[in-house]
């Protein structure tokens, strides 16, 4: 990101950033510096990446003109903790609208390789085209600027994303890598394939341990354009460390934003994984395809009842003091550490267990670990193989694929395999392809074409309008629970007002999980970039760049219908819950009705703009 | 004046500021204070039936206390942070 202040220090027009555009069939690039139009161009991720694929026609994932967007926060790379973040962007072959029409959509993954990538010089590269053969792309820093270079990766065919890491690495020093596994080489079978992202404690520990853009298909767009990783190669350019950075980051670390994330012994509650304690008290962790039973088992996978049989620790991002990474590894004989199993977070280990109506850790790690080396949405997967298991459960006499049922691990694990080799397409398209081809959507956990997280939709009618993954773009899924609150009026303004915000960080390039203020992200901002801006212009553009989103899927398509929950929602609602149903049609109508009159009056005059 | 902190749960209700100074002498009568000053905190702190929200954790000076001990006595220079149990990712 270049600075040039022609008087103002908060004009957006006034700085520039640095983008590669890399035609994959011809083999063109283009490096050039691009001014920012608004603040959302100044602040990054999906806040510009929006902003270009708003000015296409793209009609179908899988075409050339659909580009792949890689870029950084305008905190990526900085001293500013946690500002770590790579965002993939494309038109999603899993987010689509029921008249056919792919979503704008954006993955985000921490570590170093969105650093490494700045490093290079670039704050940006939009992949254009397909290439002819399958490619990896070198992006090297030099003192003439960024260098790019293709390379022919036949070698890396068919390996794991893991392999593929290890094995640039064995080339490639000072260098992060992007890849996809053998699901996003089978990308036409499976639209759910991800993109893996290196981590320092992989290159240097050789363990299987990424970091993910996961969601939406990223990983597909990546393989239908051949492009089988990425390599950014630069000497780390770490700048002096300023006191009020120091704050900043003493604030994230050890204050209240954090302490979900960090470990008990740290001020902590012990990760994402933590989250079994509290939503089982009201009976809210999915069972058997997000049907809670209230049998108690899911505290079967608590991490007090699973952590005597393992070593558990928490490890880290590049520079980041939270260490949320809960890393299982098997116990030796003498209490140390054995070999490394899974990283457990609360998604993964739900939906490739509990959800499944497996309750055992120990074929959890394995699932969670074949996911990741073969390089797909954990999430996505593992609602969709619930799906698979209760239709077939409802149809002992005819079910599909394997016929899986809830329980069973070993057809567990030949789904997941299957997925990602092109032997189960029905299953690595998503459950939205699934249950339509079936006839059966009443239970298919998704909305506009992307999978639930691990959170009950009967307690949360705000999963409609998140725009890129239900609980990670819009900050609606753990309400009921916080506040026990079923009117109309807390839940319209809590989606229009409040919970939009959540997507703030995935523009400056922040984990959400370090909980950074908003008076210091514009501290950050102002000492890292020397770029003003108040609290509130921050909350401006993060409101438009949510709205662009909305108005980005009715471009595409997207009407009433799409903004709906599954039907058995309303249809048949779960005793077991420990509250009383409150999602309706009659609730969600009025509810719609609420929602879109605030939201398509910002859309109109946006469009109008 | 014990300081309570919290996340941008609470902060993006009360037009973004992340802790609050009270006049308090032990830890519930501080969250007290919190509420009557932010009603629109009321319902993260405090469940329908009074109690402290099953939901949320308190630290004080950096130590967990269990629900029990809300009654801790505090003073000036204390930190008690409440925070959610439940976050997603």
């Amino acid at each position: 990101m270049r600075t040039s202040f022609n008087g103002s220090s908060s004009d957006p027009r006034a700085v520039a950033y640095a983008r590669a555009t890399i035609n994959l069939a011809s083999r063109d690039v283009r490096i050039e510096d691009v001014p920012c139009r608004n603040l959302e161009d100044v602040l990054g991720g999906f806040g510009r990446s929006f902003q270009i694929l708003a000015e296409r026609t793209i009609t179908h994932a899988f075409t050339p003109d659909n580009p792949l967007i890689v870029n950084t926060g305008v905190l990526t790379a900085s001293n500013v903790m946690t500002g770590l973040r790579t965002y993939f962007s494309a038109y999603s072959p899993l987010k689509v609208s029921n008249k056919g029409l792919p979503a704008a959509m954006w993955s985000a993954g921490s570590c170093k390789f969105g650093p490494k990538l700045k490093w290079t010089g670039l704050d940006e590269v939009i992949l254009e085209g397909r290439a002819e053969v399958p490619v990896y792309l070198v992006i090297r820093h030099s003192e003439q600027g960024p260098q790019i270079a293709f390379e022919p990766a036949d070698d890396l065919l068919g390996l794991t994303c893991h392999e593929k890491i290890m094995w640039l690495r064995d080339r490639y020093a000072d260098a992060h890598f992007a890849v996809i596994g053998p699901a996003g080489e089978h990308y036409e079978d499976c639209y759910i394939a991800s993109v893996a992202l290196s981590t320092e404690n992989q290159l240097r520990s050789g363990d299987d341990k990424c970091r993910w853009a996961g969601r939406g298909g990223m990983g597909a767009v990546m393989g239908y354009k051949r492009l089988l990783a990425i390599v950014a190669q630069a000497p780390d350019r770490i700048a002096k460390l300023k006191p009020e950075i120091r704050d900043i980051n003493k604030a994230a670390s050890t204050g209240p934003g954090s302490r979900k994330f960090r470990e008990k012994d740290k001020g902590g509650l012990g990760g994402t994984w933590s989250n079994y304690e509290p939503l089982e008290k009201f009976h809210f962790v999915p069972q058997n395809n997000f049907r809670p039973a209230g049998d108690g088992k899911p505290e079967l996978m608590f991490r007090d009842h699973v952590q005597p049989e393992f070593v558990v620790k928490a490890e880290s991002c590049f520079r980041c003091g939270i260490n949320c990474h809960k890393n299982v590894y098997e116990k030796n004989a003498d209490g140390t550490r054995g070999a490394f199993l899974a990283k457990f977070d609360y998604e993964p280990v739900n939906l490739l267990s509990t959800n499944l109506g497996i309750h055992d850790p120990r074929k959890a790690a394995t699932l969670i670990s074949m996911v990741d080396r073969l390089g797909m949405d954990n999430i996505s997967l593992g609602t969709t193989i619930s799906y698979v298991m209760d239709y077939n459960e409802r149809h002992p006499d005819a079910p599909i694929l394997n016929g899986a049922t809830f329980g069973d691990f070993d057809k567990a694990r030949e789904l997941v395999e299957g997925a990602a080799t092109g032997r189960f397409p029905k299953v690595g398209r998503g459950v939205k392809r699934l249950s339509e081809s079936l006839g059966e959507t009443g239970y298919a956990m998704h909305c506009k074409g992307l999978e639930f997280p691990a959170y009950q939709p009967d307690t949360n009618p705000g999963y409609p309008w998140a725009i890129a993954g239900g609980h990670m773009s819009m900050a609606t899924y753990m309400a009921l629970a916080l506040e026990g609150n079923t009117s109309l009026d807390y839940w319209a303004k809590l989606i229009t007002e409040r919970g939009l915000y959540f997507v703030r960080d995935d523009l400056l390039g922040l984990c959400k999980f370090a909980g950074i203020t908003g008076d210091h992200v514009v501290e950050g901002l102002k000492h890292e970039s020397g770029f003003e801006m108040t609290p509130a212009e921050l909350l401006a553009a993060v409101r438009r760049a949510f709205v662009r989103a909305l108005w980005l899927e009715r471009k595409q398509g997207y009407d009433r219908s799409d903004y709906t929950l599954p039907s058995e929602v309303f249809d048949r609602p779960n005793p077991n819950l420990g509250v009383p149903p409150f999602v309706t049609r009659e609730f969600f109508s009025q509810l719609s009705d609420r929602v879109w009159a605030v939201f398509d009056r910002e859309i109109d005059e946006m469009a109008k703009a | 004046m014990p300081l309570i902190r919290f996340t941008n749960l609470f902060a993006e209700r009360i037009g973004g500021v992340n802790s609050v100074d009270v006049r308090a002498t032990t830890v519930e009568s501080a969250l007290r204070a919190l509420t009557d000053r932010h009603p629109n905190l009321t319902t993260l702190v405090w469940a329908k039936d009074g109690a402290l929200n099953p939901v949320m954790v308190l630290f004080l000076n950096d130590r967990q206390l269990g629900v029990a001990e809300i009654g801790t006595s505090v003073g000036p220079g204390d930190e008690i942070d409440i925070v959610s149990a439940l976050e997603g990712g």
